[in-house]
């Protein structure tokens, strides 16, 4: 029972019960504190119940019992299911009072449940301690600057902010693998200034850092993943997966340039320079010489564009310096200098047209000069081929029968021969291509086996990678308990009391053992009871008979008879008083324990007081009435 | 004339596909270079990954004329793991249907007998004699089959119910000798519709303008770029982007023929294409003519044109035109565009 009263007179305490130090068990509570533990009780658990209620008795005896009857019919709105009234608080007794203080400990909210729901982890309790600081800096007022105290000047001022400004910083780094050059080394050795030192603001250290950290940890994040998706199901190493990569990339830019130079000459005359500058473009990534003459022609046409186009923003300044002379005479000089400069464009128009005509004559000769030379070359390749037949015709045609049956002989010998060449080839190609074919069944095979393994290491890195996280978060969630557990006061200790259960209840176990024992017992004996006492009476019942059939004819059988019917008579009694005195027993002990529990209830203590409450409550009630008949 | 002609067949090529999914180059005979043969594969409908069977489909590349038929192999059979195969025929003429008749023989040699042996022997036969026994009654005789009649096997008349008026623009093309591209996702249809278009210039009687199966790689495009004029078919839709491959562009699924811009100022036409585009139309739509007639009286119109070309060139010096005497005779601006192009292309223009 101690420890009972202590947890409850803790929680009581928690709540903001005032209750002194040498009070340790309920049975020393007095009817005061035991009102103001009960109401500061209802009122964190109901704050619109207690709020009328107040903390401590009033002195008069019919106010007493009115906040004795509040306090009542609260506890029962609140849901305690037990008699309860104005007796339990003004004349209280040790066992309602505890069951009482009980259920209200019991339905005080929790306050450590919010505690648990945060999220864990060092970055979150960073997190928090951010919020935390973050949170009291805002509650500070914010004072005009001149009536800032050093401690505001710190949060408040603007001096202490930085705009984000990053610059790029080398690091030292070694690619695994590779040998790294050994002045490439020394430098990063020696000569490298460290990091906080390459920068020219100070302030712009952390941005920096944080910035080339994300970079890193992205890229490598990226990489991962990618690695993971697409990279191992290509069955490549890295670095091939990379290089096929960078290939693909480039001809998809390569593709997207050319579409777009394609288009650019086609619209636009106006824009020379970004024509010439995609085509060179062009050029780096294919570096081959074929698409020279389409290129070229372009830049040929740009150049003279380009040279035109200087020519008349020449020819257009020249026109402006003109000296401030009479008006008349400057009017004069510009019209003049108006026609000469259409003059010069008509020209440069006809020039311009002419070339272009020239151009295009230019072009389809051109085209007639290649189809020419074209046809001359074909037509050239195919004189000499029947050149030389007709040559090796008029070798043999002198004696033209005999060479063509002879030539007949030889075509067929050779056609013969070939075919002779083929079905040897025959014979030892096709076992080679069987052979082919077998093994590359046998590798089919080994595929799906090998893409089956590989979907099932896939499957146990995943549970690899997740059992390693669920760890991890494990330990953190431990190391954060264990430091949380340190921080936790210690006046209750809670290890000391689940001791006490575990010890409770392996004892109620023992204990039920032995019941059920117990109970075995009891019904063997009563299950032998019973039979002895069936027994009995069937051996009675026959030799009863027995002896009564007997009985007319013998005086002595009937004396026997007489005796054992006594003889049974009195056993029953016997045992009908043996089973009288155990339910005497058993009545005595329930007495006792009844006058056991009453004894601590102090009824008469109680009694006396409620004798001299009534007498109190009288007197009031008479002094009102005499109040009421005066006034 | 047999023994010309059959200096025209080059080689003959197996392709199989087995049960495995790989296609290989198990045979061929005399010897295949092996850019040419990487080709072959690439045109093979074997190794795309299309479902697309293709019987029998031709092309050109570096002036050899490939013919390839695939064939796929039922039970029973003596081949065995495979399950299709094709026959390539390279040579140096155009004529489709000699070389499908004669792939065709191969083909059943092959399925009945399992070994390439058999097969060589009739193309042996075919080369040096020009003859073969086939498996159905009678023989291959390659004689039976002229170039004359593969040069009018196509049909004018689908192309010109197809387009029309715009016929104009394709005989303009081929008379100036240009870059004309055919789209059409079926190659079956490209090559019907690709053979044809030659024919509209007959006094040419040049197909090695013609190269109807090409795809967008580097190497057939080199090859392509290598003529000044060409009617190239693609099955790639890809290809309508790449503007620096044609002046023409013939959108087949959708019959809509565009010119691109770099050629437009050529292509101009005016009253004498109208009139001619008249003639085709007409003559193209009269029931009782057929293909050939059509094209004859194509051919004649044609010559008209150049017989009057050829009279301004006469009264030129050293008989070729300039672009100022064409001007003297004072025609209408799209006639003497016209005029100057036919003749660079006809090879009567003073350099």
């Amino acid at each position: 029972m101690e420890e009972v009263d202590k947890i409850l007179i803790h929680a009581l305490k928690q709540v903001g019960t005032e209750v002194s130090e040498d009070i340790d068990s309920v049975k020393q509570f007095t009817s005061e504190l035991i009102v103001e533990a009960v109401v500061r009780c209802i009122r964190v658990i109901e704050p619109g119940l207690g709020s009328s209620l107040p903390t401590s008795l009033p002195p008069g005896m019919s106010a007493r019992f009115r906040v004795g009857m509040s306090l009542a019919q609260a506890c029962q709105d609140i849901g305690y299911k037990g008699e309860i009234g104005y007796q339990t608080f003004l004349y209280s007794n040790e066992p309602e009072i505890r069951s009482l203080l009980m259920f209200l400990v019991e339905r005080l909210p929790r306050a450590s449940a919010e505690a648990s729901d945060q999220p864990t982890g060092k970055s979150a309790v960073l997190q928090r301690h951010i919020a935390a600081a973050i949170k009291t800096q805002l509650a500070v007022p914010w004072l005009p600057p001149n009536c800032r105290l050093p401690l505001h000047c710190e949060m408040q001022s603007v001096g202490s902010l930085h705009s984000f400004h990053t610059q790029h910083l080398s690091l030292p780094h070694c690619s695994k693998g590779k040998k790294q050059l050994k002045e490439v080394r020394d430098y990063q050795r020696d000569i490298l200034p460290p990091v906080t030192s390459q920068l020219s603001h100070q302030a712009s250290v952390v941005a920096s850092i944080l910035e080339q950290h994300t970079a890193e940890l992205s890229a490598a994040q990226e990489w991962e993943h990618e690695w993971n998706s697409q990279g191992l199901l290509s069955r490549l190493t890295p670095q091939e997966y990379r290089s096929k990569k960078l290939t693909r990339l480039r001809k998809r830019i390569e593709e997207q340039l050319r579409s777009a130079a394609q288009t650019s000459p086609e619209s636009a005359f106006g824009v020379p320079t970004s024509t010439s500058d995609l085509s060179e473009l062009l050029q780096t990534f294919r570096g081959s010489a074929p698409s020279d003459h389409i290129l070229t022609k372009g830049t040929h046409f740009t150049h003279t564009q380009k040279f035109t186009f200087t020519q008349e923003t020449a020819a257009a300044p020249s026109a402006i310096p003109i000296g401030r002379q009479s008006e008349g005479d400057v009017q004069l000089q510009q019209q003049e200098e108006l026609a000469s400069l259409q003059q010069q464009i008509q020209q440069l128009c006809t020039n311009i047209d002419q070339i272009a005509a020239d151009m295009k004559h230019m072009t389809v000769t051109n085209a007639q000069v290649l189809d020419e030379l074209k046809q001359q070359e074909l037509g050239n390749s195919e004189n000499t081929e029947k050149l030389q037949v007709k040559k090796k015709t008029i070798d043999l045609l002198p004696d033209a029968d005999n060479n063509l049956l002879k030539l007949q002989a030889v075509v067929e010998a050779s056609a013969k021969r070939v075919v002779n060449l083929a079905s040897q080839w025959e014979k030892h190609r096709a076992p080679l291509i069987e052979e082919h074919r077998r093994l590359k069944e046998i590798c089919s095979s080994q595929d799906l086996e090998s893409s089956r393994k590989l979907s099932e290491i896939k499957s146990l890195h995943e549970k690899i990678h997740m059992s390693t996280e669920e760890a991890k978060k494990k330990e953190e969630i431990y190391k954060q308990l264990v430091t949380e557990l340190e921080n936790l006061p210690h006046d209750a200790s809670r290890s000391a009391y689940t001791q006490r259960i575990l010890e409770i209840v392996g004892n109620i176990k023992k204990q039920k053992e032995e019941i059920t024992k117990v109970l075995s017992d009891t019904k063997e004996v009563q299950k032998e009871i019973n039979n002895l006492t069936g027994k009995l009476d069937r051996t009675f019942a026959v030799t009863d008979e027995l002896v009564f059939k007997d009985a007319k004819k013998d005086e002595s059988v009937r004396k026997s008879y007489k005796y054992l019917a006594a003889l049974h008579e009195n056993c029953n009694q016997l045992i009908q008083t043996i089973e009288d005195t155990g339910t005497i027993l058993r009545e005595i002990r329930d007495l006792e324990e009844q006058i056991e529990t009453e004894n601590s209830n102090k009824t008469v203590a109680n009694l006396e007081r409620i004798l001299d409450d009534y007498k109190a409550i009288r007197q009031e009630n008479s002094a009102l009435a005499a109040k009421i008949r005066e006034g | 004339m047999a023994t010309t002609e059959t200096q025209l067949m080059l080689s003959v090529g197996l392709i199989e596909k087995d049960v495995n999914g790989d296609t290989l180059w198990v045979w061929c005979y005399p010897s295949v270079a092996s850019d040419l043969r990487q080709l072959l594969l690439s045109k093979c409908c074997l190794t795309q990954d299309g479902r697309e069977f293709h019987t029998f489909v031709f092309g050109q590349f570096c002036r050899t004329w490939y013919y390839i038929s695939t064939v796929e192999v039922q039970e029973p059979t003596a081949l065995n793991k495979v399950t299709h195969f094709s026959i390539v025929v390279t040579a140096k003429d155009f004529n489709p249907e000699k070389y499908a008749a004669l792939s065709r023989i191969l083909c059943r040699m092959y399925i009945k007998h399992g070994s390439p042996v058999k097969m060589m022997e009739a193309y042996i036969t075919v080369l040096t004699k020009g003859i073969c026994q086939s498996d159905e009654n009678g023989s291959f005789l390659i004689k039976d089959y002229d170039v004359r009649k593969a040069y009018l096997a196509g049909s004018v008349k689908d192309v010109v119910s197809q387009f029309g008026m715009e016929t104009i623009i394709l005989y303009t093309a081929l008379m100036l000798k240009r870059r004309i591209v055919v789209h059409h996702p079926r190659i079956e249809a490209l090559l019907e519709f690709t053979r044809v278009l030659p024919a509209l210039a007959w006094h040419r009687k040049d197909w090695s303008i013609l190269h109807p199966y090409v795809h967008l790689t580097d190497t057939e495009l080199e090859d392509l770029k290598k003529c000044p004029g060409y009617i190239a078919g693609f099955v790639d839709p890809e290809v309508s982007n790449r503007s620096d491959l044609f002046d023409v562009f013939v959108n087949l699924p959708d019959s809509v023929i565009t010119v691109s811009q770099g050629a437009k100022d050529a292509m101009a036409m005016g009253k004498l294409h109208k009139d001619v585009g008249q003639l085709i139309v007409q003559s193209a739509e009269d029931a009782e003519r057929s293909d050939s007639q059509v094209i004859k009286d194509v051919s004649v119109k044609t010559k008209e044109i150049l017989a009057n070309l050829a009279a301004l060139a006469a009264e030129c010096e050293d008989s070729k035109i300039t672009l100022e005497g064409l001007k003297q005779h004072r025609f209408p601006p799209a006639t003497e565009n016209f005029l100057f192009h036919l003749a660079a292309a006809e090879q009567l223009l003073r350099i």
